[in-house]
C-alpha cells in the first residue's frame, strides 16, 4: 500500500507533536469516558431495574394497615385499575445473634403467593415449605454479612418471643434493592435483613390469624395511581391504614431514582465540558500549526493541490487526535464502568447488573467526540482554504500590537517583560479567554464535586449533633402508656429518657398533600430537638405545628398559614392547625408538635410511640441486651452505629470519587495549560531567545512565559469558583427529594482545594516545558527571519 | 598594535568544531585576534568562513572547542552558562540582520527592556536620540521601516553603555540608502559610547568606514588591513 505524502505528513506531525496531541486526546477521552460511563450506567441501572421489576412483578402501590381481615382483599382487587393485589404480613423483629452485641432488626415479610407480586429471586437453596412455621429465606446482603446460608439457624425475637428459624434459602427482591432498615440512613446489611417466611407462621407469631398488615397492588397499564390510592385509603381506613404509597414513595425505588437523577446530571454536565474544552484546544493548536506551516500550505497549493485537499489534510490530523482520544475514552469508560458497577453492588442488590456495552452508545460517543474535535478545527481550517498560494509563501505580516490600558500599566508598574506578557495575552483575546475558561472548567468540576462532602458533614452535624442528640431510640410495636418511658429510664445504662409520639398523618394545603409521621415531643425537648434556620433549638408550640423547610416548600406554606391535618391512626380526626414555625432538617419531611397536644388530637390518652435515650458509654452492651428482651421493643436504633456506617460508606466512596474528579480536572488543567504554553512558546520562542541574547537569564526568560500562564490560571480561579458554584447549586436542587435534602454549603476549603489541585496541574505542565525554554537556540534565532 | 592596557579582546588559537553525527565541521581553525578599546572593526568573508561563529564566541553566545578568548580580565572560554549570560548582560551589545525586536514592545520599550537590567544604562530616549529616532519612540516594530527597526536595535544594543558592540550583517536586510543610515548610526554610537565595535558583513563596500578590516576564509583570518583614513558612511556606496 502506498501512503500518500500528505498522509505521511499527518502521521509525522502526530509523532512530532505527540505531547500536545496526547494532552488534547486525554481531554477528549475524558469526555468519551464520562459520556459512556454516565449513559452506560444510567441505561444499565434503568434497564436492569425495569427488567427486574417486570420479571419479579414489582408492585405499584403499597399500603400498611394495623390489622385487616383477609376478606378485604377481594374489595381491594375490585378497585378500578387494580390488576392484582396481595395481602401480606410485614412486621419488624429483632435480631438475636450470639456474638452481635449491637441491636439489629429484621423485617419479616410473608412469602408471595405463587404467581404473586414482589416475587423473590432465589439465589441459594430453596423456598420454605408453605406450611412450615420455622423455615425462612433471608436476603442476600444480610446472609453475606453474617455468613449465613441454607441449613443455618437464625435466632430472632418475634413479637418479643425468641425463635430459632431455619434458613432454607437466600433470595433477593425488587422491593429491597436498596435495603434500608428502619431509622437507617445507609444500607447496613449487618444490622438489617429481610426474612421471608410462610404466612402461617407469621400469622401465628404476630396474632394475625386470617388477617394481614400490608397490601401490595399491581395496577393495570394506564391506571391512575392517585385514584387507586384514594380508593384504597377509603377501604383501609377503618383497619388502621396509614395511607398508601405509590412507587415514588417506596424507599428502595426512590433511592434508585435519586441515583439515576445523579447519573443523569453527570451525563448532562461533564461530557459537554470536556468536549467544549477539547474543541477549544483543537482550535488553538491547529491555528498555530497552520500559521507555522503557512509556507508549506502555499507550496502545496502552488504545485497543484486543491484547497480542499490541503484542508482535508488538517482535518485528518484532528480526526486522528480524536480517534486516539476515543480509543482511550472507550478503555477508560469501560474500566470506570466496572468500578461504578462495584460501587452499585455495595448499595444496591440486583440479581444481575448488566453494564451495557451497547455498540450504539459507543458509536454515538465516538461521533459526538469526533464532531466536537472537527468543529474545533473548522475555524482554523477555513483560513487554509482562504489562503491564496502567493500570499501564503510570503512571510505573514507582523503581529500588530497596540498600547492599551496604559493607566493599568502605570498602576502595576510593570517591567517591560510584564508589558510583553500583558500585550501578548491581549493580542489574542479569544485564545486567552478560551484558555482561561478551560482552566476555569477544571476548577469548576472540582468545586462542583467536592462541595458535597462538606455538605454531608453539615448534614451529619445538624442531624446528629444538634438535632437528634440521643444515643439510641427505642420504638415500640404499638403505642404504650407514658409509664413505658419511666421503665426505659430504669434500664441499665440509661441516663436520660425522653418520650415521643409518632402519628401518621396527611398534611395538606391548597391542593398540596404529603403523607408523613407527625412527631410529638415534650415542650422543651433535650434529646430529639428541632432547630430553627439559625440552628437554635425550638420549643414545641402549645398548639400548632413546626414544619421542616422541605415540607413547607412542598406544601407552599409559611408560618402563620393553616394546614389541614388528617390523622391516619386512631379515630382519624381531621383538624386544621396553624404553622407556628419552620425548622431545618435534611432527612425526610418533618412535622413536629407538642406531645400533649398530639395526644389530645388522638384522644387516646397519654401514649408514647417510643423513647429517645442518652446512654452511659461504658454500659452500652448492658443496655443493648436489656433493650432486646423488652417485649414492647420493635426496633432499637443506635446513633453512633448508624453514623459509623454512614461515614464508612461515605469514606469508601469519597476516596473513589475524589480520585476520579481530581484526575478529570487534572486532565483538563494539564491539557489547557500545556497546550497554551507550547503555543505561547512557539509564538514567542524567537523573542525569548532574543532576550537570552540580551543577557536575560533562563529564569527571567521563563518568567515571561510563566507570567502568561500564571495570569491565565489566576484569572481562571474566580471564574471557576463561580461556574462551580452554579453547577453545585443546580445539583443540590436536582438531588433534593422528599427522602433527603442536600444542604447547599460550599465551604472555603472546597475552593481552596480546587485551586490547589488545578495550580498543581498547571505547575506540572509548566515544569514539562521548562526544558524547552532552557534550551532555546540563541544562534539559530539570530540567523533566521521568522 | 597598541599597548596591552588598551586591549579589550584577545583570542589565541581559537577553534570551533561542530559535530553533526559522524560529520565534523571545522568552523574555526585557529584564530589569533586582538581588538583595542573603541576600535571599529569590519569583518569580511564569504558564507561559512567562520566569521559569525567567531562573533558568537566573542559575544558569549557560543563556546569554543579550543584556544582562549579573553575579554579584558575575563577568560570567556572558562565561563559557565550563567557567567556568560552575565557577561552579555553587562558588557555586550548585539545587532542582528533581522533586528530581533520584541514585536509587542514599542521602540522605547524595546530599549527599556535592556536599560531595566543594565548596571549603568543611559536613558532610553537618549539612546533613541543617538540613532535619530526620538520621534518614533512610541511606535511598535510593525509600524517602523526596516532601517528604523535596525536603528532601534542599535539603540537597544548601546543603551547599556556596553564595552563591545557586535553586529552581524546589520545592513544585510536593508537597501543601500537605509543601510547607510544604519552605518551612520553605528559609527556615531561608536564614537559617542566608545564601544569596541565588530561588524560582520558580506558587503566589501563597508570596509572603508572601519579602523581595521579583517578577512575570514575557511575558518581562518587570511588578511588584516588597517585603514589609514576612515571614510564617512555617506561617502560609501554599494
Amino acid at each position: 500500500m502506498v501512503i500518500s505524502p500528505l498522509r505521511r505528513k499527518v502521521l509525522r506531525d502526530l509523532a512530532r507533536l505527540w505531547a500536545q496531541v496526547l494532552a488534547i486526546a486525554l481531554v477528549l477521552a475524558a469526555g468519551v469516558a464520562t459520556l459512556i460511563l454516565g449513559n452506560g450506567a444510567y441505561a444499565s441501572l434503568f434497564e436492569t431495574r425495569a427488567r427486574y421489576y417486570e420479571e419479579n412483578r414489582f408492585a405499584d402501590v403499597f399500603a400498611d394497615v394495623t390489622r385487616a381481615p383477609r376478606a378485604l382483599l377481594g374489595e381491594v382487587q375490585d378497585i378500578e385499575g387494580v390488576l392484582d393485589a396481595e395481602a401480606r404480613i410485614v412486621k419488624l423483629g429483632l435480631l438475636d445473634l450470639p456474638g452481635m452485641v449491637e441491636p439489629g432488626s429484621v423485617l419479616f415479610v410473608s412469602l408471595p403467593d405463587t404467581g404473586g407480586l414482589n416475587r423473590l429471586y432465589l439465589r441459594l437453596g430453596r423456598l420454605p415449605e408453605p406450611l412450615s412455621a420455622e423455615e425462612i429465606v433471608i436476603s442476600d446482603g444480610f446472609a453475606a454479612a453474617h455468613r449465613l446460608g441454607p441449613g443455618d439457624r437464625l435466632p430472632v425475637l418475634m413479637n418479643g418471643k425468641r425463635r430459632e428459624l431455619l434458613i432454607t434459602g437466600v433470595a433477593l427482591s425488587p422491593e429491597f434493592i436498596y435495603a434500608l432498615g428502619p431509622g437507617q440512613m445507609m444500607p447496613d446489611p449487618r444490622r438489617f435483613g429481610v426474612v421471608w417466611a410462610p404466612r402461617a407462621g407469621l400469622e401465628a407469631a404476630y396474632d394475625l390469624d386470617g388477617a394481614f398488615s400490608n397490601l401490595v397492588l399491581k395496577l393495570a397499564p394506564g391506571a391512575s395511581t392517585d385514584r387507586v390510592i384514594e380508593a384504597l385509603d377509603r377501604l383501609t381506613e377503618r383497619y388502621g391504614g396509614a395511607g398508601a404509597r405509590g412507587r415514588t414513595d417506596q424507599i428502595s425505588h426512590a433511592f434508585l431514582d435519586a441515583e439515576l437523577k445523579q447519573l443523569w446530571a453527570m451525563v448532562r454536565v461533564l461530557p459537554p465540558i470536556f468536549l467544549l474544552v477539547a474543541a477549544m484546544l483543537v482550535n488553538m493548536t491547529l491555528s498555530r500549526l497552520i500559521t507555522l506551516e503557512r509556507e508549506q500550505i502555499g507550496l502545496l497549493k502552488a504545485i497543484g493541490y486543491t484547497s480542499r485537499a490541503v484542508a482535508q489534510h488538517y482535518v485528518e490530523f484532528v480526526a486522528l487526535i480524536a480517534v486516539v482520544g476515543i480509543a482511550i475514552g472507550f478503555a477508560g469508560g469501560a474500566w470506570l464502568g466496572v468500578g461504578l458497577a462495584q460501587m452499585y453492588a455495595r448499595f444496591f442488590t440486583f440479581p444481575y447488573l448488566v453494564f451495557t456495552r451497547d455498540p450504539q452508545l459507543y458509536g454515538l460517543a465516538a461521533m459526538i467526540t469526533l464532531a466536537a474535535a472537527i468543529a474545533g478545527a473548522l475555524y482554523a481550517v477555513r483560513s487554509v482554504v482562504k489562503l491564496p498560494p502567493a500570499v501564503a509563501m510570503a512571510p505573514p505580516s507582523p503581529a500588530v500590537y497596540r498600547e492599551r490600558a496604559t493607566w493599568l500599566r502605570r498602576l502595576l508598574n510593570l517591567p517591560q517583560t510584564g508589558v510583553m506578557v500583558a500585550r501578548h495575552l491581549l493580542r489574542w483575546p479569544l485564545r486567552t479567554a478560551s484558555s482561561t475558561l478551560g482552566v476555569a472548567m477544571a476548577v469548576a468540576i472540582l468545586v462542583a464535586s467536592l462541595w458535597s462532602f462538606g455538605s454531608i458533614d453539615r448534614m451529619i452535624d445538624i442531624t446528629f449533633f444538634r438535632s437528634e442528640r440521643h444515643d439510641a431510640q427505642i420504638v415500640f410495636g404499638t403505642p404504650e402508656p407514658l409509664g413505658a418511658a419511666f421503665a426505659a429510664r430504669n434500664m441499665p445504662g440509661v441516663m436520660v429518657a425522653e418520650p415521643f409520639r409518632q402519628v401518621a398523618a396527611k398534611i395538606s394545603h391548597l391542593g398540596h398533600e404529603k403523607t408523613l409521621a407527625i412527631m410529638g415531643r415534650p415542650a422543651e425537648p433535650h434529646l430529639s430537638r428541632v432547630l430553627d434556620p439559625v440552628l437554635r433549638p425550638m420549643p414545641m408550640p402549645e398548639a400548632g405545628l413546626i414544619l421542616s423547610e422541605a415540607l413547607a416548600d412542598a406544601l407552599q406554606v409559611r408560618p402563620g398559614d393553616r394546614v389541614t391535618v388528617a390523622l391516619q391512626e386512631g379515630r382519624r380526626a381531621t383538624v386544621t392547625l396553624p404553622v407556628s414555625g419552620l425548622s431545618v432538617g435534611y432527612v425526610g419531611l418533618g412535622a413536629a408538635m407538642e406531645i400533649g397536644a398530639l395526644n389530645r388530637l388522638m384522644g387516646e390518652g397519654a401514649l408514647i410511640s417510643g423513647v429517645s435515650l442518652m446512654i452511659d458509654d461504658a454500659r452500652t452492651a448492658e443496655f443493648y441486651a436489656a433493650a432486646k428482651i423488652t417485649p414492647k421493643t420493635e426496633m432499637i436504633s443506635v446513633t453512633t452505629l448508624m453514623l459509623t456506617r454512614f461515614r464508612e460508606t461515605l469514606a469508601e466512596n469519597i476516596t473513589v470519587m475524589v480520585t476520579v474528579y481530581v484526575v478529570l480536572a487534572g486532565i483538563i488543567a494539564v491539557g489547557v495549560v500545556y497546550n497554551f504554553s507550547r503555543i505561547a512558546l512557539s509564538e514567542q520562542g524567537r523573542e525569548l531567545a532574543s532576550l537570552r541574547v540580551l543577557g536575560f537569564t533562563n529564569r527571567e526568560v521563563s518568567g515571561v512565559l510563566f507570567g502568561e500562564l500564571a495570569t491565565v490560571v489566576l484569572l481562571a480561579q474566580p471564574l471557576g469558583w463561580l461556574i462551580g458554584y452554579g453547577i453545585a447549586s443546580a445539583m443540590a436542587a436536582a438531588f433534593s427529594s422528599d427522602l433527603y435534602r442536600v444542604p447547599f454549603v460550599v465551604q472555603r476549603d472546597v475552593y481552596a482545594t480546587a485551586t490547589l489541585v488545578v495550580c498543581a496541574a498547571a505547575l506540572a505542565s509548566a515544569w514539562a516545558i521548562r526544558g524547552r525554554i532552557n534550551n532555546l537556540d540563541m544562534i539559530e534565532v539570530l540567523k533566521t527571519r521568522e | 598594535m597598541s599597548d596591552a592596557s588598551n586591549i579589550v579582546f584577545r583570542a589565541t588559537g581559537l577553534t570551533k568544531v561542530y559535530r553533526n553525527g559522524a560529520l565534523e565541521v571545522h568552523a574555526l581553525r585557529g584564530i589569533d585576534f586582538q581588538a583595542r578599546k573603541g576600535e571599529f572593526i569590519v569583518i569580511l568573508g564569504p558564507s561559512g568562513s567562520g566569521k559569525s561563529t567567531f562573533l558568537n564566541i566573542v559575544g558569549g553566545l557560543d563556546r569554543a572547542s579550543g584556544g582562549e578568548v579573553w575579554f579584558e580580565e575575563h577568560q570567556l572560554t572558562a565561563l559557565d552558562e550563567a557567567q556568560l549570560t552575565q557577561y552579555r548582560r553587562d558588557h555586550v551589545g548585539f545587532v542582528f540582520q533581522f533586528y530581533n525586536l520584541v514585536p509587542s514592545l514599542t521602540a522605547r520599550e524595546n530599549v527599556q527592556l535592556v536599560t531595566e537590567i543594565a548596571r549603568r544604562p543611559m536613558r532610553a530616549d537618549d539612546a533613541l536620540a543617538l540613532v535619530g529616532l526620538q520621534d518614533r519612540a512610541n511606535h511598535f516594530p510593525a509600524q517602523l521601516s526596516g532601517g528604523e527597526q535596525q536603528r532601534v536595535a542599535i539603540a537597544r544594543a548601546i543603551a547599556k553603555n556596553p564595552e563591545v558592540l557586535l553586529c552581524d550583517e546589520p545592513t544585510g536586510a536593508l537597501d543601500s540608502a537605509t543601510g547607510i543610515k544604519v552605518l551612520e548610526a553605528l559609527t556615531q554610537v561608536n564614537r559617542a559610547v566608545g564601544a569596541t565595535t565588530l561588524v560582520i558583513t558580506h558587503n566589501a563596500a563597508i570596509r572603508d568606514i572601519a579602523d581595521r578590516v579583517i578577512r575570514f576564509a575557511d575558518g581562518r583570518i587570511i588578511e588584516e588591513t588597517v585603514n589609514a583614513t576612515k571614510k564617512q558612511p555617506s561617502e560609501v556606496a554599494w
